[in-house]
């Protein structure tokens, strides 16, 4: 049997959906963000195979994804700052206690 | 059928490695099951012809991401002692949510009718054909792009910057 978009969206679906659940219950904020990655990458795949089915195959679905990762790296980069500076402040890394600006 | 066992293969790899980074106890080896998982997807690409993407996605996945996951995991380890331990929230409605999504993808992917059988040959020296785009027809993405991330470098630093100032 030939392996044909489908598979490849599918899998992304499952790729996504696990880094759903992950950004769900994880109280870590950098768990969270690694979940995110997940997210990120099912993206990236989804990307990358539809350009590969394209009629012409241009290279435009690659395109995209290299800017979904330049994208998540500077995300990323800010998130893992952000964490560390309020780690130094308040000693805290769990998202539900990062909480300065409730009440 | 070789390509079949190959996808199959790199899939289980991948949803395997996916589910231990979201459900491990420990973030330490959670992160290293990220590396395993990018690698996967990386492998993934390779299979679909996207051979600079593929090096791409090591290179600043898991050489930078990653890595600089584990840097921040080490540096904020004193809040639960030396192992820190993954404490978990609202797992069956995010189980549902996450289930759901996925069926609704899945439900939504299987109605349409979608393009039939790969193309026979790779879309050709992938890199060159990236570079000619990059820099002709989306090259204002891509210096967008480059001042995303010099922004995004001068926030990190201002971010962490600022609380070695307020310490003197």
């Amino acid at each position: 049997m030939t392996i044909t978009l489908t598979h490849y969206l599918v899998l992304a679906a499952i790729l996504f959906s696990l880094g759903i659940y992950g950004a769900i219950t994880r109280k870590n904020a950098i768990g969270i963000l690694m979940a995110l990655e997940l997210v990120f990458n099912a993206v990236n795949l989804t990307f990358v195979a539809a350009g590969r089915w394209q009629p012409r195959p241009d290279g435009v679905g690659q395109l995209f994804s290299l800017f979904v990762i330049a994208a998540a790296a500077a995300e990323s980069v800010l998130g893992l700052a952000i964490i560390l500076a309020i780690y130094r402040r308040r000693v805290v890394v769990n998202a539900d206690e990062m909480d300065l600006m409730k009440n | 059928m070789a390509d079949a066992i190959l996808f199959y293969a790199l899939a289980t790899l991948t949803v395997i490695a996916a589910g231990l980074v979201v459900t491990v106890k420990n973030i330490f080896h959670a992160a290293l099951h990220l590396a395993l998982a990018l690698f996967a997807v990386a492998a993934l690409y390779v299979t679909l012809g996207a051979y600079f993407l593929a090096a791409i996605q090591v290179l600043v996945y898991i050489g930078a991401v990653v890595v600089l996951a584990i840097f921040v995991i080490n540096l904020t380890r004193t809040v639960t002692g030396a192992a820190v331990t993954l404490t978990r929230r609202w797992i069956v409605p995010a189980a549902l949510v996450s289930a759901l999504t996925a069926c609704l993808i899945v439900v939504a992917l299987l109605k349409m009718t979608l393009a039939g059988p790969a193309p026979m040959h790779p879309p050709g020296d992938t890199a060159a054909s990236l570079g000619r785009q990059l820099l002709g027809a989306y090259v204002l993405p891509f210096e967008l792009v480059s001042v995303l991330l010099l922004s995004a470098l001068i926030a990190a630093i201002a971010v962490i910057g600022k609380d070695r100032e307020d310490e003197k």
